[in-house]
């Protein structure tokens, strides 16, 4: 099929058509998913290495499922940022290093150079605080605030209701907010005590 | 009683910041990566859903055939053979009438190997 026709297809029935052996299918998935799966990863795991192997490990599960794949199932971004998110999670458990024990890549100079800085600390100190989070938090925080997505689908992911997800975000967020409460000035965050 | 040290936890405003921060601190996916990923999709499209060649006509799978057993001219003579073999069914040559005719007037099998009837079974008395 032509590449053209195929950018307008939902990703399901592009998971159809690459299983029916249409290599502009599996063309046009890899370019819209593997920056979704990537960006997830790296949130996580805050390794550009780390991240590629997941999002290399992730894609092949998809390919592997995809002759399985049953219409109306789940949606593929859904099924995507689950087994992200679980190997992330695996990951991290296996390697103690967490992504702000790491030596960071420096941003590219630029304008704008003093605000990336800052915001590379501030994402690795928040790596590190939600490295040492219990593993559900950590995916919870991480789908709703990194991700953004919303509870409803957090809870669909995460294969739980949406009261349990509330719970998780509201456990988390709260040992986030001391864990890193001692960096508060470090961050450039405003310091009231 | 002792005054706590400890500082403030962050508010929400605070965790918010930093959510901000962590999303745009996300690289791009590296171009060359990205031509790796679409390599291995390539690869992993099922090999038994990959349009098949089309099929070969009866004369082209015939001549497939033929071209195994040392092609056109053994076909030939194999032709020829199985022509002489009818021929010589449907009307035999006298050589061949003599040989089926002393064959087929024999009797028994002790008749035509020589060996009598009771010689099979001499071994029951030993």
């Amino acid at each position: 099929m032509a590449l053209d026709a195929s950018q307008n297809l939902e990703d399901a029935e592009l998971l159809a058509r690459f299983a029916k052996g249409d290599r502009t299918a599996a063309q046009v998935l890899t370019a819209r998913l593997a920056p979704l799966v990537f960006a997830q990863a790296f949130r996580m795991l805050g390794d550009r290495a780390e991240a590629e192997d997941v999002t290399q490990d992730s894609l092949l599960r998809l390919w592997h499922a995809a002759p399985d794949w049953q219409p109306g199932q789940a949606k593929v971004t859904t099924w995507l940022y689950r087994v992200t998110s679980n190997l992330c999670i695996d990951r991290m458990r296996k390697s103690k290093r967490h992504s702000g024990e790491e030596v960071p890549d420096m941003p590219d100079e630029g304008p704008d150079m003093e605000r990336r800085l800052q915001d590379r600390a501030r994402a690795q100190a928040l790596r590190a605080a939600l490295g040492d989070l219990p593993d559900r938090q950590k995916q919870a925080m991480v789908l709703r605030h990194l991700e953004g997505l919303s509870n409803p689908d957090v809870a669909q992911i995460m294969q739980i209701s949406v009261e349990a997800v509330e719970s998780l975000m509201s456990r988390g967020k709260r040992s986030l907010a001391h864990a890193l409460a001692p960096q508060k000035k470090a961050l450039g965050l405003k310091d009231d005590g | 009683m002792d005054k706590d040290f400890s500082p403030a936890p962050l508010d929400d405003q605070d965790l918010n910041t930093l959510f901000e921060a962590a999303q745009r601190d996300t690289p791009e996916l590296d171009p060359e990566f990205l031509m790796r990923l679409q390599a291995q999709a390539a690869a992993a499209v099922p090999q038994s859903a990959r349009p098949k060649p089309p099929r070969l006509r009866l004369f082209q799978r015939l001549s497939g055939v033929v071209a195994q057993f040392g092609g056109w001219p053994a076909g030939a003579g194999l032709a020829m053979a199985g022509a002489a073999g009818v021929v010589i069914g449907i009307s035999p040559p006298d050589a061949v009438l003599d040989i089926t005719s002393a064959y087929f007037q024999t009797e028994s099998l002790s008749e035509l190997t020589g060996i009598g009837f009771e010689a099979e079974f001499n071994w029951e008395d030993t």
